[in-house]
């Protein structure tokens, strides 16, 4: 979605509904760019990650970094992904299963999220499935930001201001401000981790 | 003079439950980031409804099924 303020600039309106909205929205602002970076960076390295996870599945596994999944089999922590989330493998007769399993602190439960024995085929998987959460975010960002200007400003058409935010949520860079904050959350979390 | 009695108002009545909340206040509500709530919803873990604009709201017995899950 391109930013339609560069084409015609904002009616004083739009200015002053794109600046609430902004305000009304901080939250979704700070946090949809440092999880679009995330998958980015998953998608970026790939690569690496499943030779890495290759390289791991011929080595032998230290004990602490094996753990029980919700399948009842035992898997080998090969790297983070992300907070939480583990790329595995599993050695079988003839090379090794690969998976992402996801792990609940709360209880302790180890969820295999996607699995295969391609490395790069499962982290493939993984980060579609991120993909498309990011896809459910933005189409839900845009309805409420949509409704949100219209109960603000009734009777005016604002679809630019809407697009115009969609558009700066979805593309702008992550402060270092921002990423900082965000990593010092996720270490410090204390809820629920799902 | 006579004073007329005050008559005591009652107590106002709790406001009803909500049934369902945003985004953000269903993260809130689980201590976690709005990624994790679009994740689980992604993955089918939490089922939500759409408001008539489009938007998404997580109905409270799905929080509630999700935390009894947890």
């Amino acid at each position: 979605m391109n930013n339609p303020f560069e084409h015609r600039r904002p009616t004083e309106l739009e200015d002053k509904a794109h600046a609430e909205a902004v305000r009304h929205f901080a939250g979704h602002l700070k946090q949809f760019p440092a999880s679009r970076e995330a998958v980015e960076r998953l998608e970026r390295d790939a690569d690496k990650i499943a030779l890495a996870a290759n390289r791991a599945a011929s080595k032998p596994t230290p004990k602490e970094n094996i753990i029980q999944a919700d399948d009842g089999r035992q898997w080998h922590k090969s790297l983070d992904l992300m907070e939480n989330i583990r790329f595995c493998h599993r050695p079988i007769s003839y090379g090794a299963e690969y998976a992402v399993v996801e792990h609940f602190p709360a209880h302790g439960a180890n969820e295999i999220l996607n699995r295969g024995w391609n490395a790069t085929e499962v982290l493939k998987a993984f980060t579609q499935g991120l993909r498309q959460t990011l896809q459910v975010w933005t189409e839900d960002v845009s309805a409420q930001v949509r409704e949100f200007l219209s109960e603000q400003f009734p009777g005016h058409d604002l679809s630019r201001v809407a697009d115009a935010f969609i558009h700066k949520c979805t593309t702008q860079a992550v402060s270092q401000k921002h990423e900082l904050t965000h990593n010092h959350e996720q270490k410090h979390s204390h809820g629920v981790r799902i | 003079m006579e004073t007329i009695p005050k008559t005591e108002t009652p107590p106002n009545p709790p406001p009803p439950e909500r049934l369902a909340y945003s985004i953000q206040e269903a993260a809130d509500m689980l201590g976690v980031n709005y990624f994790s709530v679009y994740r689980l919803i992604q993955r089918g873990k939490l089922k939500p409804c759409r408001a008539l604009r489009g938007k998404l709201l997580v109905p409270r017995t799905e929080l509630l099924k999700l935390l009894a899950t947890e």
